[in-house]
């Protein structure tokens, strides 16, 4: 041992040396670092002289980064994809293709996760794209990175993105709520999906589940609703969008995009062609509106929009309580209304409605909305199963007149049923007629219930 | 005990340990270093160049610089802190010099000092055309006054 | 002659060359760093097989766990959620930052290991008794406060594995009687783990924790000085030198309460008889061949395990990466939650009795092996006279090892008993 000890501390020496030099190394020698140098290449041979050249390849390699304080995000994807912004990477390879379409979504404002999801914060490919365990995260599929745009823009239509607007369509005429919450309104048999953009993060999950919710979710008391491809990609899509992230007022303000086709729904929903008309196709009280952007500034006819008597003393237009980007949207679709357009609106307009009527289409519509046609059908044939219910399944709602009065009906809409059971053995049905009470404005239940009776059917005579 | 054995291999082995402990000083310099910088970025894009106006300069607050566009000569970027102690200067158009509102320094459109107590002149930056066509401001270079980006 | 920068390096170094033995014994006592050694050490205290030089490497660990603390404090802020983003950041913008990280976890893995390899050795080679009990009750306490070190620095990630441990552990804490629910409150500084809890652990992880370990590593230093230095083998010192061996009795009867070569009481200044002026009075007590210069046989075997110590946690640290979970979630509970593997033995047993197994078994074992060397009555260190301590203690040893091993890998979810061979598809 004694003529052996300065051997070993030589050794061992080394050896820590040996080991301080690999760690050094393995620092030093990051995948990202080869990555720049690459591109570095390509973009010297595209420079025109030797100076130009050599500057462009003797540039520092630094990790870059998008500060992004109002996404709560840092995002360093750009240190590998450095060719985003450059037009002239159109046919580089990956990962230094350039991304068309960016603006107005620069990575210095929006980063690249909270469209294409990954880890911003890593440096490294797996780590970066969130192919990891313990990132929640990964990259979206291609053909699912649209579905991110209604995480910020989270009402209207948002061009080039139909899914969206679909997906959302079907969430709130299929009946969905009436087993789901979204933004506090709902039934509470299935999860809150207030979240489940953020929560699920596995588009493949949820398109098949949409197809069919047994195959993924064992026992599930969802039905299947039989949606086609194209509608469980965009309740996909919706799903996707769901994040309700906190962000800040510059990214909040754009929730609604002001297209030209989101201002044509508002024009019918506010029903302007009640009192005007587009190129003599319509009411007369108001004037026409054909062409009237040519006529009149942006700034004008938005002020016309948020106080009609300002610009007209004595105007009857009332003034609706539009926001900003909603009043943006009426005005690009007068940019382009012709009288065709006002034409179709027209056809497309439900008779006048007295107010009984007005009573039951408003019931109609909420019947709708709070997801009754989920578990009780669009024709309220009822028939989902509800396995060791009395009967077995959803009742139908058609003879509802025959076993309960309007004003039972309207109790059972505020508390709730639990259905009896056919073997109280056995566990409990899984459906449940939920309490709309606190969710439900009474006049609402009351409209509700007068839907209901304008479609009873009379019971068939003994 | 052999004496002679203890020199050569003991003293290589404190030679190799001085070795690995200098090398780890310089790592731990380096660590210190930092990589990435919790701040606004000194190499940034500014805009297209038609949306910079000819005549006096834009000044653009979060950045803290003041773009300066000339029909003939092209764009120019210049620092809007202050040489003195760092606070951000004005540009008065009716003079065409900054003033500096803290201890009254004033430079002339080059950037010279006029008057005052500042020490050096306004800096200028490097402007540079990005390859998507917007403008691109390095602030980690500085140039001479007389630098002049020329946009077709 | 005079030479202006060799008077100024005489000043700094004013012992005589190494090459002399002045010099070597200088080395030792005027230095203040080394001068807790002895200038000249017995061979037998240098015996690798003896002590594995365990506390040497337990010390050595806690020193690189020092360093590469002070370099993680530069990074890392101890408010969530910056904590969890601070942590991929020394993951991944940081030089050498995953590197660095990972030697602090290796090496803390690492000395509870040792800690308790170390206290074991004492145990078996009977280093605790008479004069040395109260070291031993001094090394307990820095048993427990390395364990503590660990507890609050497992916090600091702030991902689910940190979250839920450290939930875990303190609710295991609070079962203790009249004590645990206060003793929670004060470090958690609320209800749940949360913004305080996280600042309350780094302040102790970081300033009163290894101020304390610091403090009771000196006085323990010091005993290991004052009651005669490193362990060594006694009971193998040949025969004729037992001839020599004193026996110290009680004053008043002859009972035995130790046996020891012969040596008067051992103070320090254990130096050679040399020429020429020393610094303060040394007194000669040793043979000559029992003993040789700390410099170089000591210092060199101990650098030797410096640098083996510091090269496997280097080593480990450039292949294997310390883990990092997703972001602290206090909705959503993993399941099952595990406390850190030094507890997980504690958490076996509470899984069967919260009070019993969490409070009154752990608190038993604690105060017994505080009390091992008082309750001791046997004098002889020698391992054939004390079978049945050793037998004992080895149960212990083994009990905690099983416990913490089921823990480890025979608890799934709902801690239901689940060997590790069978695979569990839990819901997607």
């Amino acid at each position: 041992m004694e003529r052996r000890l300065p051997q070993f501390f030589f050794a061992f020496s080394l050896i820590v040396l040996a080991l301080m030099l690999g760690a050094i190394w393995q620092a030093g020698t990051p995948a990202w670092k080869t990555y720049q140098q690459e591109f570095h290449r390509l973009e010297a041979a595209g420079e025109p002289n030797a100076a130009a050249k050599s500057g462009v390849l003797n540039a520092d390699l630094v990790i870059r980064q998008d500060l992004l304080p109002g996404l709560q995000r840092v995002d360093r994807c750009t240190t590998c994809h450095l060719g985003v912004e450059d037009p002239t990477m159109k046919n580089a390879p990956q990962p230094f293709a350039f991304h068309p379409n960016l603006a107005p979504h620069v990575p210095a404002r929006f980063g690249c996760t909270v469209c294409h999801g990954g880890q911003g914060l890593a440096t490294d490919n797996q780590n970066a794209h969130g192919r990891v365990a313990f990132w929640q995260e990964p990259l979206l599929p291609k053909q699912y990175i649209r579905a991110s745009c209604g995480r910020c823009h989270k009402e209207g239509e948002v061009p080039g993105v139909p899914e969206l607007t679909d997906g959302r369509r079907l969430f709130e005429t299929q009946g969905c709520r009436g087993c789901h919450k979204l933004n506090g309104v709902g039934g509470t048999i299935g999860p809150d999906l207030t979240e489940e953009g953020a929560i699920r993060r596995a588009p493949a999950w949820l398109e098949r589940h949409f197809l069919d919710p047994n195959a993924v979710s064992r026992n599930s008391p969802m039905p299947n609703f039989h949606f086609t491809k194209e509608q469980a990609r965009a309740l996909t899509f919706y799903m996707l969008s769901l994040t309700s992230e906190q962000m800040a007022t510059y990214y909040s303000s754009v929730r609604l995009i002001p297209s030209a086709g989101y201002g044509r729904e508002l024009f019918i929903e506010k029903n302007c062609i009640a009192c005007h008309n587009v190129g003599g196709v319509g009411a007369k009280s108001g004037p026409d509106l054909l062409g009237v952007t040519k006529n009149h500034s942006a700034g004008w006819l938005d002020e016309q929009l948020v106080n009609p008597e300002l610009v007209y003393p004595g105007s009857i237009m009332p003034a609706y309580d539009l926001e900003t980007n909603a009043r943006k949207a009426i005005i690009a679709f007068m940019a382009s209304a012709t009288a065709e357009d006002a034409q179709s609106i027209l056809a497309g307009r439900a008779r006048p409605l007295t107010a009984q009527d007005a009573a039951i289409e408003a019931g109609k519509q909420s019947f709708a909305r709070f997801g009754c046609v989920g578990c009780h059908g669009l024709q309220l044939q009822g028939g989902v199963p509800n396995p060791n219910s009395q009967g077995g399944e959803v009742p139908s709602l058609l003879h509802a007149s025959d076993d309960y009065t309007k004003e039972e009906v309207i109790k059972i809409i505020r508390n709730g049923k639990v259905p009896p059971l056919d073997n109280p053995a056995k566990p409990a049905a899984p459906l449940y007629m939920p309490s709309w009470k606190g969710l439900l404005a009474d006049e609402d239940i009351n409209r509700i219930a007068d839907y209901l009776w304008s479609l009873q059917k009379k019971k068939e005579g003994w | 005990m052999n004496r002679r054995s203890f020199f050569s291999w003991g003293t290589a082995g404190l030679v190799a340990l001085c070795s690995a402990i200098s090398v780890s000083l310089g790592a731990v310099v380096r660590f210190l270093t930092p990589s990435v910088f919790y701040e606004p970025p000194q190499n940034f894009k500014i805009g297209n160049p038609a949306d910079f106006s000819f005549g006096p300069p834009t000044f653009l607050a979060e950045e803290k610089i003041f773009v300066f566009r000339d029909r003939e000569k092209g764009f120019a970027v210049a620092n809007a802190v202050c040489t003195h102690l760092g606070c951000t200067v004005g540009y008065f158009q009716n003079d065409e010099r900054f003033h500096c509102p803290c201890h009254g320094s004033v430079f002339n459109a080059d950037g010279a000092v006029q008057h005052g107590p500042a020490p050096r002149p306004l800096e200028w930056f490097e402007v540079t055309l990005a390859r998507d066509g917007r403008l691109r401001v390095d602030k980690d270079h500085v140039v001479p006054a007389s630098y002049r980006l020329m946009v077709s | 002659m005079m030479n202006p920068l060799r008077d100024v390096w005489q000043s700094i170094f004013r012992r005589d060359p190494l090459s002399t033995d002045k010099g070597k014994s200088e080395l030792v006592f005027l230095n203040v760093w080394l001068h807790i050694h002895p200038a000249k050490v017995k061979k037998e205290n240098l015996k690798v097989k003896h002590t594995f030089y365990l506390g040497f490497i337990t010390f050595f660990l806690f020193l690189i766990l020092v360093t590469t603390g002070v370099a993680l404090m530069f990074y890392y802020r101890p408010n969530p959620p910056q904590a969890y983003q601070d942590m991929k950041d020394l993951q991944f913008a940081v030089y050498l930052g995953s590197f660095l990280r990972n030697m602090h976890r290796w090496a803390a893995h690492g000395m509870v290991i040792c800690v308790f390899l170390h206290m074991c050795r004492v145990f078996y080679t009977g280093s605790y008794k008479r004069p040395r009990q109260f070291n031993w009750v001094i090394g307990v306490v820095l048993f427990l406060l390395t364990l503590g070190l660990s507890f609050t620095g497992y916090l600091l990630p702030w991902d689910q594995l940190a979250f839920w441990a450290i939930t875990v552990g303190t609710n295991i804490g609070s079962y203790a009687p009249l004590v645990g629910a206060r003793i929670r409150e004060l470090l958690l500084g609320g209800h749940t783990v949360g913004e305080a809890a996280l600042l309350r652990f780094y302040v102790l992880h970081v300033a009163v924790l290894p101020a304390v370990m610091t403090l009771l590593t000196m006085v323990h230093f010091w005993r290991v000085r004052k009651d005669g230095g490193l362990s060594r083998p006694v009971w193998k010192l040949k025969a004729e030198k037992s001839a020599q061996l004193v026996t110290i009795g009680a004053p008043d009867t002859s009972a035995p309460l130790a046996v020891v070569p012969a040596s008067k009481d051992k103070t320090y200044g254990l130096m050679e008889v040399v020429t020429g002026k020393p610094i303060f009075e040394t007194v000669s007590m040793e043979e000559e061949e029992d003993t040789v210069f700390s410099y170089p046989y000591a210092f060199f075997r101990e650098g030797v395990a410096l640098l083996i110590t510091v090269a496997t946690v280097m080593a480990v640290s450039i292949f294997w990466q310390a883990p990092l979970e997703e972001l602290a979630n206090p909705a959503k509970t993993p399941n099952p939650a595990k406390a850190p593997w030094y507890f997980l033995g504690l958490q076996e047993l509470v899984s069967h009795s919260a009070l019993l197994g969490g409070v009154i078994v752990p608190g038993l074992a604690v105060l017994a092996l505080l009390a091992i060397p008082y309750i001791d009555p046997n004098p002889s260190r020698r391992p054939a006279d004390r079978k049945w301590a050793i037998r004992a203690f080895t149960l212990f040893v083994v009990v905690n090892v099983v416990l913490i091993v089921v823990g480890t890998l025979f608890r799934g979810p709902g801690w239901a008993f689940v060997p590790p061979w069978v695979h569990i598809t839990g819901a997607e």
